[in-house]
């Protein structure tokens, strides 16, 4: 008789504390936190609780009988005894039946399982499963819900659902920078409870088992208002999660019902946390939707089999007939194949899309421009933009802290996979000068100019990107971007020229032996555009200084014409006096006219070079501009430009016209350049030496 | 149900009839019944075809589980256009014998070239210093 009451009372007490606001004041949640698992706390409210339920005891026994295993998680055996009321109770009850501490604890390795991860699913009974997880839909509709046991507790919210209530601030929040993430990873492993969510160990029957747990972050992320927002985080870190619930916030934790004030708070969090997030890119591209219909469209068609269906449509059709007869057909259930699905999903995520997307983003960036812009032109009825939203996953630290037992000295470390050990302590030594020979010297200083464009090239790589960048960023961080941007260009020139501290750059060496290196030459052609002008003159006047030696290097390569274009570009915008200094230098025309040399071997390489001849006819060409628009230009810088025409004239006139290289592009005014430094007859000569009349070539 | 478009995915050649071509040279034609995130395959009804000139010959050799890492390329056939191949269908026996003519064709060629490099002194790297791939 005690003994009924007793239970009686126990009951009764039980059921109050299930309607628990607060989850702090949850005991069961309370009694996970705690380091130190309690053994065997009451053995009478043991008992009793395993028989009030009856529920709960046929679905114990049941798994037990047929020895079925589903996936657990170690941290079932290391967990006290918890009440059956535990919030728990969306989880497959029958992980309670395995004996409890058969397997070692937690200690930063990843759990261990009793069923090899895996494992395809077992034949389980389950209900609505998710699909939205594999095509998201831009704008979505909470999953339903459907209790898997019968929630006898009214109006209980497990965490599970707390979970998927909309716009619940604890979803709005996933990491909440208050909470400190310093749970040992028991704590965490123990939050956890089943539900991992890790690429590659997800198996399917967790999976079914909590599959509002995994619905609920994507209706997070597709949520509408998170929707404007920033993210789709598809796989919130589970600890980040877990970790709201059991660590207590500064602030109250708002009930779940309320709404919370705003996106706005925690999406200001949200990006401060990851400020690249970009709410167009997708994982399931429009396009791909588009194709996804037109399949769909098809399908239908065929089942349908309508008259004009054609070959395709009896193809299908008879393709469909075979399935029918297919007596294997489906061997691999649906859920199996979700899972497939999931998994190779969750390979999609990425931090940074563009990273590692690069060419995929580019391309479908650029379709949409063409279809946008054929849009624009056909005035069509307008498509529906349906932005999907990429699940990207926010860089997680994941520091390991070693496990400590209480009452020992010191910390355990083990060598796991989420903490890996050194094994290799690999140390850059130096050599000393003396004893290279002087191949390895080459060899060495060769090497060095490679890592020095390698350096330079992540550099440029970068500042290309900064437009794409300040197009995605906020207003006060777009200073802060435009002075790194700056800073790197300013790092790119040190890089190419030599970072010396002196005045004067008194060896071009550096750079012309960057210049040596076809990548060299490739990344100075796009590095131009970034400089300033002198900077870029400067480069320019280097390279016309260095150009015979270049273009014997370059014979093989062939790939200084690329040097072309931005060298034109920047030509055309250079002042009178360095042009005029810039031709002096191309053709190494003697500083005084007084004394011709013989033979002008400099100027002879230029010439025969395609890549030479055609900057010199650029930059004659640009320096018969500056004649032409300004005549009443300063006299000086006049009178230096006639002089070293002349020379220039007299050493084109010398040349032999042997073996000249055919130029990239011939600049039209240079007829009437050479026509006012030299008469008639020696024009012609060189009009037909430079070929610069259009009709003999 | 579509799965992930515009992505390559098995998925949707389930149950369907596809010719898998292996690392070490073998096709097999077979139904393609389950796959996994690894691209394991589970072929029913296979058989493996060796296609000798323009003969083949079927063995057929039942179920197939092959690994992921092995498969070259897989392609799901059209059942109708299946029988409409210019390829001769020959017995086991028959194929075989061709296969194994073929091959001491190919190793005569083969030392025939080799010696032929030797004598002007030149060397091929011998097979087991190369890679596999």
């Amino acid at each position: 008789m005690d003994l009924l009451g007793d239970h009686e009372e126990n009951l009764a007490e039980r059921l109050s504390k299930m309607v628990i606001e607060n989850e702090l004041e949850d005991p069961a949640i309370m009694t996970a936190v705690q380091t130190r698992p309690v053994l065997q706390p009451q053995p009478g409210s043991l008992n009793s609780s395993i028989w009030d339920g009856s529920e709960v005891l046929r679905r114990i026994r049941g798994p037990l009988l047929a020895q079925e295993m589903p996936a657990v998680s170690v941290l079932e055996y290391a967990l006290p005894q918890r009440t059956p009321q535990a919030p728990e109770d969306d989880r497959d009850l029958s992980e309670r039946a395995l004996p409890r501490r058969s397997t070692s604890p937690v200690i930063g390795s990843p759990p261990v399982r009793a069923v090899p991860i895996g494992t395809p699913p077992k034949q389980m009974a389950v209900p609505s499963f998710n699909q939205q997880i594999l095509c998201p839909k831009p704008v979505h509709v909470r999953p339903p819900m459907p209790p898997r046991y019968p929630a006898p507790y009214g109006e209980r919210m497990s965490p599970n659902q707390l979970c998927s209530v909309p716009n619940s601030s604890l979803l709005g929040h996933p990491f909440p920078p208050s909470v400190p993430p310093v749970l040992s990873p028991l704590q965490r492993a123990q939050l956890l409870g089943g539900a991992q969510l890790q690429p590659g160990r997800m198996s399917p029957s967790q999976f079914a088992r909590v599959p509002g747990f995994v619905g609920s972050p994507l209706a997070a992320a597709m949520n509408p208002k998170l929707l404007q927002g920033r993210v789709g985080q598809m796989l919130p870190p589970a600890p980040g999660f877990r970790a709201f619930f059991s660590a207590p916030p500064p602030a109250t934790p708002p009930p779940p019902q309320q709404h919370p004030p705003g996106p706005g708070p925690h999406l200001q969090n949200l990006r401060s946390q990851a400020p690249m997030f970009r709410p167009d890119t997708t994982h399931l591209h429009p396009q791909h939707r588009r194709l996804l219909h037109q399949r769909q469209q098809q399908n239908r068609n065929q089942h349908r089999n309508l008259n004009g269906a054609g070959d395709r449509g009896s193809h299908r059709s008879s393709h469909h007939d075979h399935l029918r007869k297919d007596p294997y057909a489906n061997l691999m259930l649906q859920r199996e194949k979700d899972w497939v699905s999931k998994i190779q999903m969750m390979q999609l995520q990425s931090t940074d899309p563009y990273l590692d997307d690069f060419y995929y983003q580019n391309y479908f960036e650029k379709l949409e421009k063409l279809s946008a812009a054929e849009e624009v032109q056909g005035d069509g009825p307008k498509k529906e933009r349906t932005k999907l939203i990429t699940p990207q996953v926010a860089k997680l630290e994941h520091t390991y802290k070693p496990v400590q037992f209480e009452g020992s000295l010191g910390k355990l470390t083990v060598s796991s996979v989420n903490n890996p050990r050194k094994m290799i302590d690999a140390v850059v030594t130096s050599r000393s000068e003396d004893d290279e020979t002087k191949e390895k010297q080459v060899r060495d200083k060769r090497r060095k100019t490679l890592v020095i464009i390698e350096k330079t090239y992540s550099l440029l790589l970068d500042v290309e990107d900064y437009e794409r960048r300040y197009l995605l960023s906020l207003e006060e961080e777009r200073p802060a971007l435009m002075e790194e941007r700056k800073h790197k260009i300013c790092s790119m020139y040190d890089n190419l020229r030599g970072k010396l501290p002196g005045q004067e750059r008194p060896s071009d060496d550096h750079f012309v032996q960057i210049m040596c290196i076809r990548k060299g030459k490739r990344m100075v052609a796009r590095i131009l555009p970034f400089l300033s002008t002198e900077q870029a003159a400067d480069i320019l006047m280097t390279t016309a200084r260095s150009l015979p030696f270049l273009i014997k290097k370059d014979a093989q390569d062939e790939v200084l014409p690329c040097l072309l274009s931005p060298f034109s570009l920047l030509v055309y915008h250079l002042p009178s006096v360095t042009v005029t200094s810039l031709l002096q230098q191309l053709m190494n025309l003697p500083q005084s006219a007084a004394a011709p040399a013989p033979s002008n071997p400099h100027l002879t390489a230029v010439l025969q070079n395609k890549f030479g001849l055609s900057l010199l006819l650029v930059v004659l060409s640009r320096g018969e501009d500056l004649q032409s628009s300004d005549p009443a230009a300063e006299s000086t810088q006049n009178n230096q430009w006639t002089e070293v025409m002349f020379t220039a004239t007299q050493e084109l006139l010398r040349i032999p016209q042997a073996a000249l290289a055919k130029p990239l592009s011939i600049p039209t005014n240079l007829v009437s350049l050479f026509s006012r430094y030299v008469d008639r007859q020696k024009l012609n000569l060189l009009e037909t030496k430079l070929q610069l009349v259009q009709g003999i070539r | 149900m579509n799965y992930m478009p515009g992505t390559a995915s098995l998925i949707e050649d389930i149950d369907k009839k596809h010719l898998v071509l292996l690392r070490d040279g073998r096709t097999l034609i077979g139904f393609l019944r389950s796959i996994d995130q690894f691209a394991n395959l589970v072929l029913h009804q296979t058989v493996e075809r060796i296609h000798v000139g323009k003969k083949y010959g079927d063995i057929p050799r039942g179920i197939f589980v092959v690994r992921g890492e092995n498969v070259v390329l897989l392609g799901e056939i059209d059942l109708e256009k299946e029988s409409d191949t210019p390829l001769q269908q020959v017995s086991i026996e028959e194929i075989l014998e061709e296969q194994r003519v073929e091959q001491q064709t190919r190793l005569e060629a083969e030392k025939l070239k080799v010696q032929a490099l030797k004598d002007r002194g030149l060397s091929l790297p011998r097979a087991d210093t190369l890679d596999e791939y």
